[in-house]
């Protein structure tokens, strides 16, 4: 296999740093609306009966001006909006560029051509056009004709019936008193000053290679490639609404001619730069970014003041409950204080007294006996210094001393009622500290265990570290492929006819049902053993989709992947960090992740990053098909194909063919791409017997010569016979066409 | 008609609006008695259909049928009278195609001194198209997904794919995207 079909090789250094951000971000842009053109008296002025109108209507533009121009006087794009205002009661006629001056008139836009190719389909949309470049062209037009001969450029053996209805319109509708038609690459070849070579002329909706000797086309040996820039555009919208299928932006028809036109090139050597496309270095200059308008959602941010202030009140607080509370504490404190002065002096006062009286005393004032009272001193004393140890800040610890339970051993014969009070009480707290003392003994054992079982490793890894590593690198093996199926699951989740998410209606259905699980079964009587085993629980895990429902399980994989890859890497050499998952997954190693986001992090929480195109093998890939028509699915030859077809086989036995191969010709609108010329040179070449000499050029305008190349044919005396006048269309019908060395023959 | 800068209001694009207009423009170069006859705009499809159609019943008369004027300039020299080799795949599109071109080289031959649009088939819209391509580099392939080269194909997607990186991505897919990235390259199913 190819090598690249390989993953990436890490880079020595490890791993790829994120680029710093771009220098140059791109953005898109409406087609502007141009204004209003004021209609220019002058040229109708200079002219006259014999001054032919030259109109260059191609699919991307119609260009319209006088045939002593240097420049055509008008290019507007095809396209007409009539419609009728129901608020104004008024029909609107807007053409060309003036569309896009009014929501309304750009939705009801039509194009006179159909879609994609050069053949008008639409008529009164044409007349639309037509009437447009007569009114600004300032024609003056008397018993309704325009009263100047027209030059039209046509398609490449453009169709009868196309023809015969433009030579209609023009005949009919503006009175022309003679037309000619010629094709556009041809003109702009004359303009040129060629007379033998080969025309490559790759424009708006089409490619054409048309051979032309001694200044004459060869139309039989003509090849038309069904792809200009309009498909190339469509193509890259296709790609980009595969590439970002929920990209929040829309990208329009002419956005998308522009991405082609400011970004696209050709490459030199498609196979081997493909391969390069994503290497790291350089990725920041070959992946170039669109920014599409976003709106930043508003996070409020508060200023340092406010943030200081809210510390201080929240601080403030605070210290507010803890005086409460502290006051508190030293009101109780105090109460304390004052019920043992009280209980001391009781005890004082008791000694003193009969004992008869020490019972009365005792009993007002809610005391038992002596020992009770004791106790209860006892009990104060202890709090109070406590409650002191606390307000000082420094704990005492607590001696533990082991309880005793003296009255366990002591028959229940020999106790009184309360006796056997304390005795069943002493039991409860025997029993409580028993089993504290016995998880006490489990920690420590299972400490030992650990402490063991670590040992235990230790000596196994000194013994056969080759063992150990596979058994460790199995484990790992084991968790990854546990990450990689719950993503999977979560991937199938969301799809409604995926079989886990059967699984899962079908599991949620078994848990719901109230009837036992299994009817064979019932013999076993009530065997609901669910809980029993710690997996069981994972049933819920499978059922709930929501976000909350995994952290804590995948939390717990990574970690205890870390912990394994933790080990291998201290204790097995073959194991670097590189062989890490984290590093493996890294972002900057991932091509899809060039492709979709190039050298940069992609949050996808940001608003920016969502609303980003990134450009890059597109680039290359786009103006590829006319090299390579397989690559969007044309099944169609490649110019390079065609023309060596052509110049080898097709001119074989020309005596022109070295002057042929002297002038390969390149004009038209798709051909500006950079590195078109050098590429079909070095292609053409490849192919070629290596004696003869091959030379490419591009026309010095590659979209408007042929409109000055047809301004000038009209211009020249010699060239009138080749018009058709008004009376040989009446005569000979709305097909005839004369012939001449620029044009197209007849097809019928 | 909401006016699409901020820069104009509602009434100053209105007066815009009513500038542009060409509607109620004054077309003095017009005929006014032309009519555009109903049913003038057909479809690519269409034209060609009709174009095949007549090509096939006009075959015998191509050469002196009047409905042209041949351009007739002494001297130019004859091109190369063999023309082209007659075109399967295209033949297989228009069998009158095929038949065309044989009867067109065949009266070529007779008539070898004739002038470069005589000689050979016509060119018509059709036959002008470019043939399959027989180069082993239209059997290159590439990555539906990244269009890098792509020496692997999913069996079960029928989708090329650059690495294990790419095909993991591929199995995650859906069949709808799937399906669009196949119609990228032609090559997905189309239900008739």
């Amino acid at each position: 296999m190819a090598p690249s079909a390989t993953t990436d090789v890490p880079a020595a250094s490890g791993r790829n740093s994120p680029k710093p951000t771009p220098a140059r971000i791109w953005s898109v842009s409406d087609p502007p609306f141009e204004g209003f053109k004021s209609v220019d008296q002058e040229g109708f002025a200079r002219s006259n009966s014999e001054t032919a109108i030259v109109i260059d209507s191609g699919s991307s533009a119609v260009r319209a001006g006088w045939s002593f121009d240097s420049k055509p006087r008008l290019s507007l794009p095809p396209l007409v909006a009539r419609y009728k205002d129901r608020k104004l009661n008024r029909t609107f006629t807007f053409v060309g560029s003036d569309v896009y001056s009014d929501g309304t008139a750009r939705g009801q836009s039509k194009n006179v051509y159909e879609p994609g190719s050069n053949i008008v389909n639409n008529w009164d949309c044409m007349e639309g056009v037509l009437d447009y470049c007569f009114i600004k062209l300032g024609v003056d037009g008397q018993q309704g004709s325009i009263g100047r001969p027209v030059v039209m450029t046509e398609p490449v053996a453009n169709l009868g019936y196309s023809r015969k209805t433009m030579s209609e319109i023009l005949f009919e509708c503006y009175g022309a008193p003679s037309v000619a038609y010629g094709i556009d690459s041809l003109f702009s070849y004359s303009y040129n000053g060629g007379k033998h070579g080969l025309v490559v002329s790759s424009s708006y909706t089409s490619t054409h290679l048309i051979p032309v000797l001694n200044s004459k086309a060869l139309l039989s040996q003509t090849t038309r490639l069904n792809w200009g820039r309009f498909q190339s555009a469509e193509y890259l919208l296709k790609l980009l609404r595969l590439k970002y299928p929920s990209f929040p932006g829309k990208v329009s028809d002419p956005q998308a001619e522009d991405l082609v036109r400011e970004h696209c090139y050709v490459s030199q050597n498609y196979e081997d730069e493909l391969s390069r496309y994503f290497e790291w270095t350089g990725l920041e200059d070959r992946n170039h970014i669109i920014q599409f308008p976003y709106t930043e959602p508003i996070v409020v941010q508060k200023t340092e003041e406010e943030l200081a202030a809210a510390a201080e009140k929240r601080k403030e607080g605070g210290r507010r409950l803890q005086a409460q509370a502290a006051k508190m504490r030293l009101e109780k404190l105090k109460q304390k204080e004052e019920e043992l002065e009280f209980c001391q002096q009781l005890q004082d006062q008791l000694q003193n007294i009969p004992k008869k009286e020490v019972k009365v005393l005792l009993e007002s004032e809610d005391f038992d006996n002596e020992v009770q009272l004791e106790k209860r001193i006892r009990d104060l004393e202890k709090s109070i210094k406590k409650a002191r140890n606390k307000d000082l800040g420094d704990v005492e610890e607590e001696v533990q001393e082991e309880p005793t339970f003296p009255l366990l051993d002591t028959p229940d014969e020999e106790l009184d009622e309360e006796g056997i009070k304390q005795k069943r009480q002493q039991r409860l707290m025997k029993s409580n500290y028993e089993a504290r003392q016995r998880a006490k003994i489990e920690k420590e054992k299972e400490k030992a265990r650990l402490a063991e079982e670590q040992r235990l490793d230790d000596e196994r890894r000194e013994g056969d570290p080759e063992g150990w590593a596979t058994d460790r690198k199995i484990a790992r093996q084991a968790i990854i492929q546990k990450i990689k199926d719950r993503e999977r699951m979560k991937a199938e989740l969301g799809n409604r006819k995926s079989t886990a998410n059967q699984m899962r209606m079908k599991q949620i259905a078994n848990l719901a049902s109230d009837a036992p699980k299994n009817k064979r079964k019932r013999g076993g009587g009530d065997d609901d053993t669910f809980g029993a085993d710690d997996a069981d629980w994972g049933v819920y895990r499978t059922i709930v989709t929501g976000e909350q429902s995994d952290d804590e399980e995948e939390e717990d994989l990574n970690k205890a992947l870390k912990d394994i890859e933790g080990q291998l890497l201290r204790h097995d050499p073959t194991f670097t960090e590189e062989s890490t998952r984290e590093a493996q997954t890294d972002w900057t190693k991932s091509i899809l992740h060039a492709f979709l986001h190039g050298p940069y992090p992609y949050d996808s929480e940001s608003q920016r990053d969502m609303h980003q195109l990134h450009l890059n093998v597109e680039r290359i890939r786009v103006p590829e098909v006319v090299f390579q028509p397989s690559i969007a699915g044309l099944d169609q030859a490649g110019i390079v194909e065609i023309a060596s077809n052509i110049l080898t086989e097709r001119l074989a036995e020309s005596p022109y063919r070295d002057d042929v191969l002297k002038d390969i010709f390149l004009t038209g609108g798709n051909t500006l791409f950079q590195g078109f010329e050098e590429r079909l040179a070095s292609e053409l070449r490849a192919v070629l017997p290596v004696e003869r000499e091959l030379r490419v050029r591009r026309a010095g305008d590659a979209v408007l010569d042929a409109w000055r190349g047809a301004a000038q044919w009209a211009g020249r005396r010699e060239n009138k016979t080749n018009f058709i006048t008004k009376a040989e269309y009446m005569e000979k019908g709305s097909d005839y066409i004369k012939e001449h060395a620029l044009g197209n023959a007849s097809s019928f | 008609m909401a006016p699409l800068t901020t820069a104009s209001d509602e009434h100053t694009h209105q007066a815009l609006l009513s500038k542009l207009d060409i509607y109620a423009v004054p077309k003095p170069f017009r005929n006014p008695h032309y009519k555009a006859h109903g049913r003038r705009n057909k479809n690519l499809k269409q034209i060609v259909t009709e174009a095949t159609r007549k090509e096939a019943s006009v075959m015998a008369t191509q050469n002196n049928s009047g409905v042209s004027t041949p351009l007739t300039e002494a001297g130019t020299p004859s091109a190369n009278p063999v023309g082209r080799p007659p075109n399967i795949a295209q033949a297989a599109q228009s069998l009158s195609t095929l038949v065309l071109e044989k009867n067109s080289r065949a009266a070529a031959a007779a008539n070898a001194s004739g002038n470069g649009n005589a000689v050979g088939p016509a060119a018509t819209y059709t036959n002008i198209e470019s043939a399959p391509s027989f180069h082993p580099n239209s059997q290159r392939r590439y990555c539906d997904i990244t269009g890098l080269n792509a020496p692997y194909t999913d069996p079960k997607t029928r989708l090329r794919y650059h690495d294990k990186e790419v095909f993991g991505l591929v199995r995650t897919m859906t069949q709808g995207v799937v399906e669009g990235h196949l119609a990228a390259r032609g090559a997905h199913t189309v239900l008739k």
